[in-house]
């Protein structure tokens, strides 16, 4: 097990494209860090150059310590998972997990005894004799886990390993893919686009968008301190309301008026625009925060007229109408709302998020 | 569940396969389909019934008799064939002859073609694209346009290191190498593009270096195309006439088919020596068709991605 370090890892494309902008990324010893981030964004990329599949245009990797831009990827002592198993579907499930322990002339009871116990561990003891061709997605899945488990590697790498399966096997595998890191205490990097995985399995997520890293933190802090509006918008489902909105002085407060919106501001935040001279201000609010009545007091009011409700069991998913605007909220289930109704939708100021509209940094006081 | 469905299945679509053939449409389709097998094999029995026949009855009586008078059937002519040993000339001692061209020239062909496809797909070098059009170019070169500049160039060899290799096996041998790579390295680069290369990126994490690569990788998944490859170069080598009559030009040694041919002009009418001959030449490449035909394994790749 080791730490690994990414200082300014940069890819840049004969093309002059650049995928990776000058990545900078701390993983401690036995961390789970996920690179999140919407397709095409780099993570993907950033992952192959740390594998040692795809030469690094500058920067440097370290794998406990040791720079390993130069060396093959068998030599840098980490196991990669792909999106497409990539088993070698001419061998057995078996030999699918023993063919890196034989290429490093393991001794064959070693061998033996270390695909046994990750058989045992992944539940693939039945299987050892057939061939991927012969298995399930699920079950193939596991094999990958399993050829990367066995080589006990510094590092896990994992490229997108659940988006090939089923919305309910995908659950489950995340499951056992978190234990599996429980397990092993293993340092895992772990590609995905879909923040619901990194949310639920990370200690840290990385979110990267176009190939420059927007912020790293726990899945609390993202959710809670989103650095930019990008981040904001891209943890969280449903994903985050903005409403460019201007700001007015009065009397001794400062408000932000839109049609159909009202923020209330706190003296604090109100002191932070003023010192920065804006104008306007983009307002972030996210759907589990806004409930229906109206507030006193500072926070956030929306007037809005219900387009749609998606009944969900506990709660309903609310599509409503706002100056223009599409608005979502998730409102408990026994707020009686139909279609067509004019309702007030409410924030708390803790709940508001207000972000600078040209360079979409945050600029909200905690 | 999915054990019950996956051992019944394959009865189940018996079954039905079963009664689809027998169904009118299919019925006749199936008669025709028979017909032109028939019709297709009728020139091969023939030559099998005439070398199983007495050398006199030819002319006196059709081959098809064999089906009715059965007695007629001797392996007279396959004996006085072989009577004369692996002597040189004889039909067996031209039987090893194009072996020795055969075999060497299709082993060649299949590792040379394998390693060269390796490259063109999986090497990191710049202009591998412009290499791959330029062997597809040579696929259009006739045979016979290359008889003499060939010659000329072994004859240049032979000044320059004192070995000429017209006349000789290895000569005949690279001959049919040089002609044989187009369509080899053609073929194997067109499967192995079809080879996810996620595959070797595994296999590269796993510890394998390009030659580990080739060989537990690439290599077995490839086996079908390099089977149908072996199979079509050694067809084409076993059949060929015109390189070994001009490259084998004033050897003692000739090809089987240099020995049939030299029999078409001289007795013509001695035709059981030809049908004799000429089963004896169909029998090995049917041999070798059906020993790799079992790696002709579809769906190879089943299980390796998604």
């Amino acid at each position: 097990m080791a730490r690994v370090a990414l200082e300014d890892l940069t890819k840049r494309y004969a093309g002059g494209n650049l995928a990776v902008d000058r990545l900078n990324l701390d993983i401690a010893d036995g961390e789970f860090v996920c690179l999140v981030g919407p397709s095409g964004c780099g993570k993907t990329t950033a992952l192959r150059m740390i594998a040692g599949l795809e030469d690094i245009s500058s920067g440097r990797v370290r794998i406990g310590g040791k720079v390993v831009n130069l060396l093959p990827p068998r030599d840098r002592d980490i196991a990669l998972v792909f999106q497409s198993y990539a088993l070698y579907p001419h061998m057995s499930v078996y030999d699918n997990m023993a063919f890196g322990l034989q290429l490093r002339k393991t001794p064959k009871a070693q061998i033996e005894k270390a695909v046994r116990e990750a058989a045992r561990i992944l539940d693939l003891e039945r299987f050892l004799d057939r061939k991927p061709g012969q298995l399930s997605g699920g079950q193939r899945q596991r094999v990958a886990l399993g050829r990367a488990i066995v080589r006990e590697p510094a590092a896990f790498l994992m490229d997108e390993p659940l988006s090939n399966l089923d919305a309910k096997l995908r659950v489950q595998t995340r499951a056992e893919i978190a234990r599996l890191h429980q397990r092993l205490e293993a340092t895992m990097i772990y590609v995905t686009h879909d923040q619901v995985e990194a949310m639920t399995m990370a200690d840290r997520i990385a979110v990267i968008n176009e190939g420059v890293l927007q912020q790293v933190g726990t899945p609390k802090d993202l959710y809670e301190q989103p650095a930019n509006r990008f981040v904001a918008g891209f943890i969280g489902s449903p994903a985050m309301n903005f409403v460019e909105a201007e700001v007015t002085q009065d009397g001794g407060g400062s408000r932000l008026l839109a049609e159909g919106l009202e923020v209330v501001l706190a003296d604090a935040q109100a002191a932070r625009l003023r010192d920065r001279g804006l104008r306007s201000v983009t307002v972030g609010v996210r759907p589990e925060h806004l409930h229906p009545g109206a507030l006193e007091g500072p926070g956030l009011r929306l007037s809005a007229s219900i387009d749609v409700v998606e009944f969900l069991g506990n709660d309903e998913l609310i599509h409503a109408a706002s100056g223009g605007r599409d608005v979502v909220a998730i409102v408990d289930a026994d707020v009686r709302l139909a279609v067509g109704d004019r309702v007030v939708l409410s924030a708390a100021p803790r709940h508001v998020y207000l972000f600078d509209p040209d360079r979409d940094m945050s600029l909200t006081v905690r | 569940m999915a054990v019950a469905e996956a051992i019944t299945q394959p009865a189940v679509a018996r079954t039905r396969r079963l009664a689809s053939r027998l169904r009118p449409s299919h019925l006749a389709l199936n008669v025709v389909l028979g017909l032109v097998a028939v019709f297709w094999l009728v020139p091969t029995v023939s030559l099998l019934a005439i070398s199983l026949r007495d050398p006199s009855t030819y002319g006196v009586t059709g081959w098809w008799t064999v089906f009715t008078a059965p007695t007629q059937l001797t392996l007279k002519n396959y004996e006085q064939l072989f009577s004369t040993g692996l002597a040189t000339g004889g039909v067996l001692d031209s039987v090893v002859t194009t072996a020795l061209i055969t075999v060497p020239a299709t082993v060649l062909v299949t590792v040379i073609s394998s390693l060269a496809a390796y490259s063109l797909v999986f090497g990191r070098w710049r202009g591998r694209t412009a290499v791959f059009l330029l062997v597809v170019g040579l696929l259009v070169v006739p045979v016979q346009v290359a008889l003499i500049p060939v010659a000329q160039l072994y004859d240049a060899f032979g000044h320059l290191t004192g070995f000429n290799p017209f006349g000789t096996l290895p000569g005949v041998v690279i001959f049919h190498v040089a002609f044989g790579l187009p369509f080899g390295i053609f073929l194997m680069r067109n499967f192995y593009t079809g080879i996810p290369k996620d595959l070797l990126e595994a296999g590269r994490i796993d510890g394998a270096g390009e030659w580990t690569l080739f060989r537990r990788v690439v290599l077995p998944l490839g086996l079908p195309a390099a089977a149908s490859l072996a199979i079509f170069q050694f067809i084409w080598v076993w059949n060929d006439l015109l390189v070994g009559l001009v490259f084998l030009g004033g050897n003692a040694h000739h090809t089987l088919t240099i020995y049939l041919y030299s029999f078409t002009r001289t007795l013509a009418n001695n035709y059981w020596v030809i049908a004799t001959g000429g089963i004896i030449s169909i029998i090995v490449p049917l041999i070798i068709f059906f020993a790799f035909q079992r790696y002709f394994v579809r769906g190879v790749l089943a299980g390796a991605v998604k």
